[in-house]
């Protein structure tokens, strides 16, 4: 038989330019999706820090009833959630990228201007919200633990109501983490600190977690906060 | 980037590539003249239908080919009785007033009573026909048009399932749609490489060259097709020609047709691997090399998919006995989670390019819709179709792979 020829090379050609910008079209979809959501996540972050800010001095200076802080909830929803987000956009972006690491050093601070604005309010008004901090590591070695960790984290935060964690990524670059390191003696990561007096390391079981949380008043008597139990920044 | 992404990525930018190469194949052939027979020239067919146990279907095949336009002086229909322990030849029999030749021999498989209907036929062009399909009346005539361009050995029509009812006729339903577009396209590449032993039709020149049916053969349609290629012949496909078979409705029964096909592909390419050359223009070059990578990669990723996913039953697992098995803490759906997902979807270049993917299968099926005129059921199949394609292709051709080395033994039914 007779060598068939190739129908036409130039459509080969031509799919081959089609294809290779249709496939790079996709990453840059996808990257400009990412973008848009890290720009967001960077507005409602300033956001969030003003709040906090604005319901510490109205308390402070103003003598408002910081037991009665409605934004207190949301506050608290929008951290957690931004938290994992951040989170997303740093696995996306990677982990050198410095606007991802920029966000999340200040989201490292409005945690623990949050973590202090719970402590005013278990002062002042008499409560027990109880708190959880949690360090730790995107590591590849340790992310699998670390996943672990955090989705037995969420579980205690689903059954305890009266609980806020947040979670710090230990091996950020920030004063602030080196600092918190070093006040709660943080050694290695997954390392769980409970109400500020409690250790516990890679928690295996959630009975491990809950032995060392309180039952609690304040949330249930004040409805608007009764869903205030998240895990931040998971 | 993992391994598994490499691959990922890689089989995504081949389809890509593959998928843009396909329309635009298609379209540039929607300029070329096509060299048709006209009525008057249609030359004399014989339509060859073989059966083993086909009391049930027989009678509806008859009569849907019975009812064909084709000029019954120029129409010959053969019924071969393969050694049926029913009552097929009883039924066959009713049918010998309107014409039909029947003949009956002793069990053999399909390619033998094929056959022997070609020794028996006077016919210049020879369909073979399932003794479960059903035709469309015109479809005869319009296949047979084609044959005025004499390098054509081969016609492939427009197959299609019969009405489906259970979940996998289902996606066998919109499997044998998206077919549609494809066989039209690898026809204007002269690539056709599998041609549909429900109702294809040939020159009987080409048998009395090149021999019959191979008798020995799991898939001896795909034999015969691959056989034309290899010698040089255009396989043309007549995408305005429905024919309807019936898909296996049991998973037992579909696993078993899919084995004896990817068993059947492996050992008829291997027999004529030399197909995949440049002497083969597009279809050595490009279409049967895209085809088997693109197996291979649907083979990996599958097994890759059952693994990741058994490991993750088993993590979850290990964390619900680790939460006291307390459901509800687990399962907490609000806003935020919502918008993570969505978040996490939108950012993901796997989940666009599938969504890209999802809409060429629009295209296909849109295309399959307007040559069928009346599709049934088109957004719920399509539901089940990318539900549950990608796992039964992946398990059927890992389970064909396994017989193939091990050399098990694969029969017809």
């Amino acid at each position: 038989m007779e060598n068939r020829k190739i129908k036409s090379k130039k459509r080969y050609v031509l799919a081959f330019i089609i294809g290779t910008l249709i496939f790079i079209l996709g990453f840059v979809l996808t990257y400009s999706f990412s973008y848009i959501e890290y720009q967001r996540i960077s507005n409602v972050q300033s956001q969030i820090s003003y709040e906090i800010f604005n319901d510490k001095l109205d308390s402070s200076l103003f003598g408002e009833d910081i037991c009665s802080v409605e934004s207190f909830r949301r506050v608290s929803e929008d951290l957690g959630f931004q938290g994992r987000i951040i989170d997303d956009l740093e696995r996306k972006f990677g982990k050198q990228d410095k606007r991802v690491l920029f966000r999340k050093q200040f989201y490292t601070l409005i945690e623990l201007e949050h973590f202090e604005f719970v402590k005013e309010i278990n002062e002042k008004c008499s409560s027990d919200i109880q708190t959880i901090l949690f360090f730790y590591s995107n590591d590849e070695k340790i992310i699998g633990e670390a996943e672990t960790a955090g989705e037995l984290l969420g579980a205690v935060s689903s059954r305890n109501q009266n609980l806020v964690i947040y979670s710090f990524d230990i091996d950020l670059k920030s004063d602030l983490i080196t600092s918190l390191k070093e006040k709660y003696e943080i050694k290695e990561p997954l390392t769980i600190i409970i109400n500020e007096q409690n250790i516990v390391i890679a928690p295996e079981n959630i009975l491990e977690i809950e032995k060392y949380l309180q039952s609690n008043s304040y949330l249930e008597q004040n409805s608007s906060l009764t869903n205030n139990s998240m895990v931040i920044h998971l | 980037m993992g391994f598994i992404n490499i691959v990922i990525y890689t089989s995504i930018y081949l389809g890509l590539i593959a998928t843009t190469f396909y329309i635009l194949s298609y379209v540039a052939a929607k300029k070329d003249k096509v060299l048709l027979f006209s009525d008057k020239e249609l030359p004399r067919v014989s339509v060859i239908i073989p059966a083993y146990n086909e009391e049930k279907t027989i009678e509806t095949t008859f009569n849907s080919i019975l009812a064909s336009d084709y000029p019954k002086e120029k129409l010959e229909i053969i019924f071969v009785n393969d050694g049926s322990k029913d009552k097929t030849l009883q039924v066959a029999n009713k049918f010998k007033k309107n014409g039909i030749k029947i003949f009956s021999k002793k069990n053999g498989g399909k390619g033998s009573a094929l056959n022997l209907g070609i020794k028996k036929s006077t016919g210049e062009i020879i369909f073979s026909m399932d003794a479960d399909t059903i035709v469309d009346p015109k479809s005869l005539k319009n296949m047979t048009r084609y044959f005025k361009n004499e390098e054509i050995m081969c016609v492939s029509p427009a197959i299609v399932t019969q009405k489906p009812k259970s979940i996998l006729q289902r996606v066998q339903y919109t499997e044998y749609l998206l077919g549609l577009f494809l066989r039209k396209t690898f026809a204007t590449l002269n690539a056709v490489h599998i041609t549909p032993g429900a109702f294809s039709a040939y020159r009987k020149s080409f048998f009395e060259k090149y021999g019959g049916y191979d008798e020995g053969n799991i898939t001896e349609d795909l034999e015969l097709s691959l056989r034309v290629q290899y010698y040089g012949y255009k396989i043309e496909n007549s995408a305005e020609s429905l024919v309807y078979t019936v898909p296996p409705g049991k998973f037992s029964h579909l696993l078993k047709q899919r084995r004896r096909w990817y068993a059947g592909l492996m050992k008829n390419l291997w027999h004529y691997k030399k197909i995949i050359s440049r002497k083969y223009g597009d279809l050595g070059m490009f279409v049967l090399p895209i085809a088997m990578v693109s197996i291979f990669f649907a083979v990996f990723v599958t097994i890759y998919f059952i693994f990741k996913t058994l490991f993750e039953i088993k993590d979850e697992l290990i964390l619900l006995s680790n939460i006291n098995y307390d459901f509800n803490s687990l399962f907490e759906i609000n806003s935020y989670v919502i918008e993570r997902l969505f978040f996490l979807w939108i950012t993901n270049p796997i989940i666009v390019f599938i969504a890209f993917f999802i809409i060429i299968t629009g295209f296909y099926l849109s295309y399959a819709s307007k040559k069928l005129g009346k599709t049934y059921g088109l957004m719920t199949n399509l539901f089940f179709f990318y539900l549950l394609f990608a796992v039964l292709f992946g398990f059927w051709w890992i389970v064909s792979v396994i017989y193939v080395l091990f050399n098990r033994k694969i029969s017809w039914k």
